[in-house]
Order: structure tokens, then C-alpha cells, then sequence
């Protein structure tokens, strides 16, 4: 399933991956009301559902034109398992792009708790990040 | 961090990181998938998927995080504003009430069984069970790590009139969503949720809390809790398998939660509200996360030559998880006793179980949880961990962190000396009174 498809569950149309975000408002039903009989009584239901947030959008970071003398952060949010897969990737990089400094931390408190503090640091040292794993 | 940033999940959260990154407004984010499970892989088996392909993309997993960390943005990722989702037309129909349910079922806003229509006039008549007006905002409420939603008097209403709820029932529904607790969590683990219901408004709903307190026989115990479950799904977007809901086995209790009204009149002890803070002649619900309950076993606990009750609590808290509490669900003959042979305060039999229910560091950081939530918090020297994480791994310490992780209710109709064991955690205490 792409990724349209998928936002048209979250209420949202496809459009919010067009230039033009004003138009991705509409929701569609997965399966429309069937055609009511003319002899049966009918009535009105109410949707049930609550209020969802505005979602403001976030424009991605500009990108490296390529990670030669860059330092890459390695960061194990905690999930079991990340740590052992980032120092793979960490070997990796030191097999195929020796170019490319690599840093592992592994992020403070359970997984989603949010770290100022590393955030700060790879702001101020790194110039890209790669968080893993999410389970 | 406004530095190239790129995250890596599992093949079986694609869809759920997908529609969370566009929930906060990264719908383009550059994520790199891996197979699934990585937990539990070897080295070796890690290497490999290192050097084999995103399994979603089909390309080389290293290649795509390179890409996604150096490859140009596209228009798509450079935009801002904001997005607003509408969640669709106020009214269906008109149409046939069979029509009707099975577009409320085809469209993810049912428990699956049957519900009553909401229709105007059936909304109006819950309303009258609260002063409250239907525009006032009750709460918000998230089963997960995303942007909670939002949720009114009314809407509220409109999910009470779904699960069969009669409008005397209102505020202990409005309590529960005013809390901003879902009984839809999003985690792997199939979360379980319960109520306990203190104060006056018990009888006056006729709530069970003697023979069968936990089972199908009482009309409030029964639509309380579903309607608990219909505000989880429908207000708060909870429960959708794959987006909000990833419960790798769910949770049968889910469908309408453990409702308990306590039995405070054959009990010996204060209730549970009071011991929260509450005053007696208060309407109080306060509720509880975890994973489930399970029956112990009792009877004999006052013979010789058997277990006493409090030992058995904690045989049966022996095999819970530490991570949440423990909930005992004593019938009044076992609270009888346990207040003859000494235990004259729920205070004093939690002391006890918080002594004596123990495990070894070996085991405690065995167990997922500890990994996962409590080894960082040891990490940021908060206590108990810290100490634990240090201590030699055939130490003993207590089952749970901290001695109020531990709670009591007094529940049943005294046919027999029974009780139950929650594998679950106090979270709040909410007034009722305040939504009549």
C-alpha cells in the first residue's frame, strides 16, 4: 500500500503530497450508505467521532551534497535490538565509506521520551542523524 | 534538529510510521525500512539485513539511507502550512437502521456488535443527564504517540448512546473521557484496562458488586465499559489495527474493559477512593492500566496447612511482570478474614505484599520491560533502577519499584473466599459529581 492510500485513512487526501496542501480536507467513507428503500422508515445517525489536531507541516532539512568527511549520529532509541543493528550499520561505514565519521549514542530515558539534550549536542556536532530502530 | 535526520523501522510498522509522520506533519519523511523482527537477531543475522535490501523499497538498505540523508529535497518536502482533517459530514442518512449499522460497522466506529443508532433524539435524551453544556470541551485523548483529539459534551454523548448507555450513566462516561484515558492503546503489548467506581452513585445505578461483579450481569457495569471503549475508538482515533492499534494478540477485556463497582459495605476497609484522597460520600471512578487480571485461587487460605491469603496474593504476583502494578480483587470473606487475622487497613496487607513479593536482579532485567523502560531510566540515575542495574544478579528485590504500585479492592457476593489478581497500575481518580 503506498503512501496515498495510507493518508486517505488518516483522513486526509492524497493532495497533502501536492503542492497545493489547502486542498487535502476531504475524507472519504471506506464504503458508502446503500441505497435506502423507499418503504422502510429511516432515520438520521450522528458521526461519532471527535476533533482532530491541524496538522502544521515541517519542511524536511536541506540535505548533504554527500556524507564524505561528515559525521553521521547513530542513535538506539531503545527498542530491543537497535543497538546491535546501528553498530552493524557503524561497521559498515567504516568498510565501505571510511570517509564518513560515525558517532553511536544510545538516547536518554525509555524510548519515547524526547532527549534535549543529545538533540543539542548532534545539532551542534553532527551533520545528520540515523535514529533506529522503530521495533 | 534541522540536520538531515533519517529513521529505520521495521517492516511491520510501515504503515503505522507512515501515517504518524504524516500525523506531524513530515508526510514525505525519508524513512528506511529493515526486515522484522530485529529484536532478538544476531549479529550476524543484523549483518545481513544491513547489507540486503529495504524490504519495502526493494533497493539496498545502506544505499537508501545514504539517499535519505543526501539525495535533493523535492517540492514536497520543502512545504509548509497547515493541514486540517475533516473527519466528515456531522449526520448519515437518512437511511434504514439497517443500513445504518452497517455503515457505522463498514466504517470502523463499532466494537463490532450491534449498537444503538445515535440519532438525534436519543443524543438529546443523554444530554439531560448533565448540566454540562454539549459544546464544552470534555478532554483529549490519544491511544498512542500521536496528537491527541479533542472531544465535546455531545460527541461524547453520541459514543454513551452507541454502547447502550441510559443518561444517569452520562457522568461516570463523561469522568472517564474527561480523563484523557483510552482503553485503546497502540502498543505491541495488548494493554488492558479497568474502572473502579466508589461513592453513592453505585446503588443509584444499580451497579453489580455482589454475585458475578465482573461478569455480564448488570446493565451499567456492562455499557460503561463499552462506552469507554466506543469514546477510546471514535474520539480518539484508538483502535485502528496497524495505525493506532499494533496489539500483536489484543486483549479480550478490551471489548468492554473491567468495570468494577466496589463493595464497600461488606468491606472492611475504606474504599478505594477514600484511600485516594476522596471523601466517602463522593462519586469517584478511578482507573487502571495494565495487562489483565487473573483468578487466584483462596477457599482454604485460613486452614493450617495451606497458604495464608496474602501468600497467595503474592504466589500469584510472583508471575506478573513488575513493570505494572499489582491489583488485588478480594472478595469481603477473604477481607474479613485477612482484617481478623491483623491486616485492620488495606495499608497494612499492601506493606506486606510490598515486602514480601520479591525477584531476583537476574530476573527482573530479564524481562522486556526492564530493558526497555526502567535500564534508561537507571541510566539517568532515577531511583530505584539505578541502585538495581548496580546490585549482583542474585539479589533480591522487591516485585515493583515502588510500594503504591500496589492497590486493593474489595468486590463479589461472599459465595466463597475468591479473589483476583490484576497485572495492573493505578493512573487517576476523577470526580463524577462534577459531570452531573
Amino acid at each position: 500500500m503506498n503512501r496515498r492510500a495510507l493518508l486517505s485513512l488518516l483522513g486526509a487526501s492524497p493532495a497533502l503530497l501536492s503542492s497545493l496542501p489547502a486542498k487535502a480536507r476531504q475524507t472519504q467513507s471506506r464504503t458508502p450508505l446503500a441505497k435506502p428503500s423507499a418503504t422502510q422508515p429511516q432515520v438520521v445517525g450522528l458521526n461519532p467521532k471527535g476533533t482532530p489536531p491541524p496538522i502544521q507541516l515541517i519542511p524536511m532539512a536541506p540535505r548533504l551534497a554527500s556524507l564524505d568527511g561528515k559525521t553521521v549520529w547513530l542513535v538506539d532509541t531503545g527498542f530491543d535490538g537497535g543497538g546491535m543493528l546501528l553498530d552493524q550499520i557503524r561497521l559498515w561505514f567504516n568498510q565501505n565509506l571510511p570517509a564518513v565519521k560515525v558517532i553511536f549514542r544510545r538516547k536518554a530515558g525509555p524510548y519515547m521520551e524526547d532527549d534535549p539534550a543529545l538533540w543539542k549536542e548532534i545539532k551542534e556536532k553532527g551533520d545528520a542523524a540515523v535514529m533506529a530502530i522503530g521495533h | 534538529m534541522g540536520i538531515p535526520t533519517t529513521p529505520l523501522v521495521t517492516r511491520a510498522f510501515k504503515e503505522l510510521a507512515i501515517l504518524n509522520v504524516a500525523k506531524r506533519g513530515m508526510p514525505e519523511l525519508r524513512i528506511t525500512f529493515t526486515p522484522h523482527p530485529v529484536a532478538s537477531k544476531t549479529p550476524e543475522q543484523l549483518r545481513a539485513y544491513v547489507e540486503g535490501n529495504d524490504p519495502v523499497s526493494g533497493k539496498p538498505m545502506m544505499k537508501e539511507i545514504v539517499g535519505a540523508l543526501t539525495d535533493p529535497l523535492s517540492n514536497g518536502e520543502k512545504k509548509t502550512g497547515w493541514v486540517h482533517v475533516s473527519i466528515g459530514p456531522e449526520r448519515y442518512g437518512p437511511d434504514t437502521p439497517k443500513n445504518l449499522q452497517q455503515f457505522y460497522l463498514d466504517n470502523g466506529m463499532t466494537d463490532f456488535l450491534p449498537i444503538i443508532i445515535p440519532t438525534e433524539e436519543e443524543v438529546s435524551e443523554m444530554l439531560k443527564g448533565t448540566s454540562h453544556h454539549p459544546d464544552e470541551v470534555v478532554g483529549k485523548m490519544a491511544g498512542g504517540a500521536y496528537p491527541p483529539w479533542s472531544y465535546t459534551v455531545k460527541q461524547v454523548a453520541i459514543n454513551a448512546v452507541m454502547a447502550g448507555c441510559k443518561p444517569e450513566y452520562f457522568p461516570v462516561i463523561l469522568a472517564i473521557a474527561s480523563s484523557g484515558t483510552p482503553s485503546l492503546m497502540s502498543s505491541t503489548n495488548s494493554f488492558a484496562y479497568a474502572a473502579v467506581i466508589n461513592g453513592p452513585i453505585r446503588d443509584k445505578l444499580n451497579m453489580n458488586y455482589g454475585i458475578g461483579a465482573l461478569g455480564p450481569f448488570a446493565a451499567p457495569n456492562a455499557a460503561i465499559g463499552r462506552a469507554w471503549t466506543l469514546v477510546s475508538r471514535n474520539l480518539a482515533n484508538g483502535g485502528v489495527p496497524g495505525d493506532t492499534y499494533m496489539g500483536s494478540q489484543g486483549n479480550n477485556l478490551n471489548y468492554n474493559n473491567l468495570i468494577m463497582a466496589e463493595n464497600e459495605a461488606a468491606s472492611p476497609w475504606v474504599p478505594l477512593h477514600v484511600q485516594k484522597g476522596f471523601k466517602a460520600e463522593e462519586n469517584v471512578v478511578s482507573l487502571f492500566r495494565g495487562l489483565g487480571i487473573v483468578p487466584g485461587q483462596g477457599a482454604r487460605g485460613t486452614s493450617t496447612d495451606t497458604p495464608k491469603y496474602e501468600e497467595q496474593f503474592s504466589d500469584l504476583f510472583s508471575v506478573f511482570t513488575g513493570f505494572f502494578g499489582g491489583l488485588v480483587v478480594a472478595d469481603p470473606l477473604i477481607a474479613a478474614n485477612l482484617k481478623e487475622r491483623g491486616y485492620d487497613t488495606k495499608d497494612k496487607l499492601i506493606d506486606w505484599l510490598y515486602k514480601n513479593t520479591t525477584q531476583t536482579v537476574k530476573d527482573y532485567k530479564s524481562r522486556d520491560f526492564a530493558y526497555g523502560f526502567d535500564y534508561p531510566r537507571a541510566l539517568k540515575g532515577l531511583e530505584p533502577y539505578k541502585t538495581w542495574y548496580a546490585m549482583s544478579d542474585d539479589a533480591v528485590i522487591p516485585r515493583w519499584p515502588h510500594r503504591d504500585d500496589i492497590n486493593v479492592v474489595v468486590l463479589g457476593g461472599q459465595t466463597n473466599a475468591f479473589f483476583q489478581g490484576g497485572s495492573l497500575s493505578y493512573t487517576v481518580s476523577v470526580s463524577v459529581d462534577k459531570w452531573t
